[in-house]
């Protein structure tokens, strides 16, 4: 099967500082696969340059094998069915959850599939249907990253990219998140996740890359690289 | 009891008319983030294609001297983002605002070349009759700028609220990275919101010239000032905010007026600014982190 997306010899930085340097990695359709690393190790930057936020200074981005997501803005981005859940949620916090949503939905013509897919979000969470009218901004942590998550599916997107999805919430609302990130891509939607919670993210990905102050040091099927001691070291508390 | 009244009617005309201005600040500073300061000029230039287009075609009357307000004021408008202001877009702040503020400057003088530094006449358009609402008395005139701003602040209020782009253009105000995440294409509705913008100041400048029955180069200045602290006052989190504190400082404008003395007046709205950004330094209602 062709890559979905690939990303080749990656390198961003801030000003003169290197954030990440020569990383490579691809996702299949209909994968999951997620990107450990600790706080500074550059995975929000590999997520903000494949949106087109960031310049990268070198490499490839390719979606589908030939389109180059380097040469494209952010909403052309999104146009190719990738979405965003981003880091500690960003929601609109002065709009309604359902604008939010409505927002999700921006790049639809169709306006009547997006009530139809915000009807189905509503459905899955009804939660969000009893707040609708409520500003995104008052609801709990674990209410606003169910409002993230519906935003961007409300793009109907191949390709979702999750920034840290369980960061800030409570450890029974982490578990519902990754039951939610399993539902999300056997639905056949692709995912690619950065987390630091290795022990969960591992346990639904598939595949799994090790990211250490910007380089790729490991890179595996997921149920294989938990026993490495690198990972063992760094994030599931074992020794080195 | 009366004279509060009249006041309070009064203030609210030029409220209102702050109002409108404020929004344009305000609209450019959340979503362009940039300080416009040849806002208010582009104000002035609105008034001036209305005097030209009542000058043209005297006939045509009080909509097509609107018309012709708003087209003038958003072509300058919308060649300010073109020229100035989307070339600088990502620059640092300063580059913007001494870019917008030699607009201002260019706006002003060469207004002053063609029409000369003095204020000139402007045709009233309206007939000059009185309407009495209790013990108020409005001229027509009067009753038309407030009817003419608070349908512009309406239609602002619902593009904002009810319509796909309004709620897009609040999107890029508080996360302008996500928005473009999501599909929404900045740099249009950048265009589109100076354009509304400058389109806005154009319509009521043409109602002020004929509430005066003046318009001069300089004019913008005034109007300019009050309306930016309109929006420091508010804070650029709600833009209906802004609206209610311009109404609020045309009425405390007003009542200055009426109670102690017209040459407080101008100095009525520092005091306000002075007061609320000691308590409260993000304004009234909350601004934006930027």
């Amino acid at each position: 099967m062709s890559d979905l997306l690939q990303v080749t010899n990656l390198a961003v930085s801030y000003g003169s500082v290197p954030a990440v340097d020569g990383v490579s990695l691809a996702i299949e359709p209909g994968e999951l696969r997620v990107i450990l690393g600790a706080n500074g190790a550059g995975k929000t930057t590999i997520i903000k340059t494949l949106f087109g936020l960031l310049r990268p200074r070198a490499g490839q981005i390719r979606f589908e094998g030939q389109i180059d997501l380097l040469g494209l803005k952010p909403h052309q981005i999104h146009r190719l069915g990738i979405a965003w859940v981003p880091e500690g949620r960003q929601l609109w916090n002065t709009l309604t959850v359902a604008d939010n949503l409505r927002l999700g939905g921006f790049a639809e013509a169709d306006k009547a599939l997006v009530n139809k897919r915000i009807g189905a979000m509503f459905e899955r969470f009804p939660r969000l249907r009893e707040r609708q009218e409520q500003i995104a901004g008052s609801l709990s942590g674990g209410e606003q990253q169910m409002v993230a998550i519906a935003r961007a599916l409300v793009s109907a997107p191949r390709l979702l990219l999750m920034d840290e999805p369980s960061l800030g919430l409570a450890p029974l609302v982490v578990r519902d998140v990754f039951n939610l990130v399993r539902e999300i891509n056997k639905m056949g939607i692709a995912i690619l996740m950065v987390e630091q919670n290795a022990r969960q993210a591992l346990k639904v990905a598939n595949w799994a890359y090790l990211l250490e102050t910007g380089h790729i040091v490991e890179s595996g099927p997921a149920d294989e690289i938990g026993g490495k001691q690198r990972v063992q070291a760094v994030f599931l508390g074992g020794h080195a | 009891m009366e004279l509060f009244l009249q006041q309070l009617a009064n203030g609210l005309v030029i409220g209102s008319t702050y109002a409108v201005v404020a929004i344009g600040f305000a609209l450019a500073f959340t979503v362009l983030r940039v300080i416009n300061f040849a806002h208010p000029d582009i104000f002035m230039v609105g008034m001036f294609a209305g005097l030209a287009a009542t000058a043209q075609w005297p006939a045509l009357g009080l909509l097509v001297t609107l018309l012709a307000g708003a087209a003038g004021a958003g072509l300058v408008g919308f060649a300010l983002e073109r020229m100035v202001i989307a070339p600088l877009r990502g620059r640092d702040v300063l580059m913007t605002l001494i870019g917008t503020l030699g607009v201002a400057i260019v706006l002003q003088n060469g207004m002053a070349l063609i029409v000369g530094p003095d204020p000139v006449a402007y045709p009233s358009l309206l007939p000059r009759r009185f309407i009495d609402i209790g013990p108020v008395a409005l001229t027509l005139r009067q009753v038309a700028n407030f009817a003419i701003c608070l349908l512009l602040l309406g239609l602002v209020s619902l593009y904002v609220r009810a319509t796909s782009y309004g709620r897009a253009t609040r999107a890029i105000a508080e996360r302008p990275d996500v928005a473009a995440a999501f599909g929404v294409n900045v740099a249009r509705i950048c265009q589109i919101t100076i354009l509304l913008a400058s389109m806005m100041a154009g319509l009521a400048a043409v109602s002020v010239g004929m509430l005066y029955g003046s318009a001069s180069a300089f004019v913008g200045l005034l109007y300019g000032l009050k309306a930016f602290i309109c929006m420091l006052v508010a804070g650029n989190r709600y833009f209906e905010g802004v609206m209610v504190v311009a109404l609020a400082i045309g009425i405390i404008e007003a009542l200055v007026t009426g109670y102690l003395s017209s040459s407080l007046r101008d100095a009525a709205a520092f005091f306000v600014l002075i007061g609320v950004l000691y308590f409260r330094p993000n304004g009234l209602f909350g601004s934006y982190n930027t």
